[in-house]
């Protein structure tokens, strides 16, 4: 057997980097969009509408039994298929970042909205009824007294998912997106197979440092959040 | 949307006859992985054994903090090979490529559930209270006494909703073992797909396929959870 070589694993990581931009991308991309959906499905779970409500909750269920990458799968060869025969555009042509957007934001707005769904229930409806009564208006009062307490309270789940999020994606190489997983296995296959150990273990220590630095930033802004509720 | 519907209930008498590989997939590696995580959740409850304490929170760290489709990559890359050279240095008669893959993704998910499963298990003796164990000892019982009639029916009663997600996602997980060449419900529905390009059928099966076993396994962990928790005061709604 070949030797470990430390010296390929140390080598192979500014090979790498430069592809962190795509993986970086696909996490920013998902959060924004997916928190954004995720919103409104919390929206829509806690409105007056039934059917909407159980069409909600039905998804939710839905998308917690579905592993991520049954999910890409459908999307990536399902969705050009779905569009070129009900709207007769091709997007078969479309990045591939794009199939793992909308994947990522399917699967990252199920538990999300859970989070902010039990962070909004979290306040105590009395918060809303004291900012109405003195002038507020609802929108205000979300706004301006719901939201940002509820926004501490989710921040410990919501750094959960971002996490989660973030291991996952690393199955974007799966359809043949080159972030730094997928650049990973270039490097690999260029090398005949070889130095497949170092390579990972790279892209290992990677991810380790990224989920590590998102855990400490959640931690901080949770500090400091909580920090500035406690003295008023 | 046009779709290949023969196909499309072809494909999903094949994924409903790879469920047991999935099961098994999922069940082996927990039940292989309880003894080990609860070895490491007891070593990193108690203060002394500084060192020890280190190198397997440096583990759980290491387990949680990559995906795993690297730790996937990284074992079946490597682990074959290496069995090999073993088994060459010493010259066993056994021939590591004819292994059935399936053992390394065994590997693989064990290593990962008793990362993931000590901090479930960690944080369930956490929440019974120390006077439990100071109480059971006073009334004359051993600690090994003490913690199996008294600790873990307890801890097991906050541990159950982990654990029921753990299960989920670790079923979830092993969708990834077809990397490793074994034959689960997502492999099947690929293999099968690659004949004709009906992907989209195939992974639609797949997808059913799991909602199912998933709702199966979530209204077992349902059951499983009024059972331990029946001598609760207060049941929760």
């Amino acid at each position: 057997m070949r030797p470990f070589s430390p010296d390929f694993m140390f080598g192979v990581v500014p090979m790498l980097l430069p592809f962190l931009g795509v993986t970086l991308a696909v996490v920013v991309g998902t959060v924004l969009a997916g928190s954004l959906f995720g919103g409104l499905l919390a929206w829509i779970r806690m409105g007056r509408n039934t059917i909407l409500r159980y069409v909600a909750e039905a998804y939710i269920y839905m998308i917690r039994c579905t592993p991520s990458i049954v999910m890409l799968f459908v999307v990536f060869y399902g969705l050009p298929k779905f569009c070129l025969e009900v709207f007769d555009t091709n997007i078969n042509d479309y990045d591939k970042i794009v199939f793992v957007w909308i994947t990522f934001i399917l699967l990252f707005s199920a538990p999300i909205s859970e989070v902010m769904r039990s962070a909004y229930e979290s306040i105590d409806h009395g918060q809303y009824e004291a900012a109405v009564s003195i002038g507020l208006s609802p929108w205000q009062a979300f706004f301006h007294i719901v939201l940002p307490q509820a926004t501490v309270t989710a921040l410990p789940n919501f750094g959960n998912s971002v996490i989660n999020l973030m291991k996952e994606g690393s199955l974007a190489y799966t359809i043949g997106l080159v972030d730094i997983i997928g650049k990973g296995q270039l490097i690999i296959a260029h090398h005949y197979g070889a130095y497949a150990l170092e390579t990972y273990l790279a892209l290992a220590a990677i991810y380790l440092l990224l989920t590590l630095g998102v855990e400490k930033s959640f931690l901080y802004l949770e500090h400091t959040f909580s920090a500035s509720e406690k003295i008023s | 949307m046009d779709l290949d519907y023969k196909f499309l209930v072809q494909t999903f008498y094949l994924v409903l006859g790879a469920i047991p590989t999935t099961l098994k997939l999922t069940f082996v590696s927990l039940l292989a992985a309880t003894p080990f995580a609860f070895a490491i959740a007891m070593v990193r409850r108690q203060s002394g054994r500084r060192i020890l304490s280190q190198i397997v929170k440096a583990y759980v760290t290491f387990m949680r903090g990559t995906p795993i489709v690297l730790q996937i990559l990284m074992i079946y890359s490597v682990l074959p090979s290496v069995l090999n050279a073993v088994a060459l240095a010493w010259n066993l008669p056994i021939n590591v490529f004819d292994w059935d893959p399936v053992l390394y993704a065994y590997i693989v998910f064990t290593l990962n559930t008793i990362a993931l499963l000590s901090e479930v298990f960690r944080s369930a003796l956490g929440s019974v209270v120390q006077g439990q164990m100071e109480a059971a000892l006073c009334a004359g019982l051993t600690r090994v006494q003490a913690y199996i009639h008294i600790i873990l029916p307890q801890a097991l009663v906050s541990a159950m909703p982990n654990l029921c997600n753990l299960t989920i996602n670790l079923l979830k997980g092993t969708s990834l073992a077809f990397l490793m060449t074994v034959k689960d419900m997502t492999a099947v529905a690929k293999v099968a797909a690659s004949y004709g390009y009906n992907y989209i059928e195939a992974y639609m099966d797949v997808l059913v396929g799991y909602v199912i076993v998933c709702s199966i396994v979530q209204v077992l962990f349902h059951f499983a959870e009024r059972h331990v928790g029946r001598y609760r005061l207060v049941r929760q709604k």
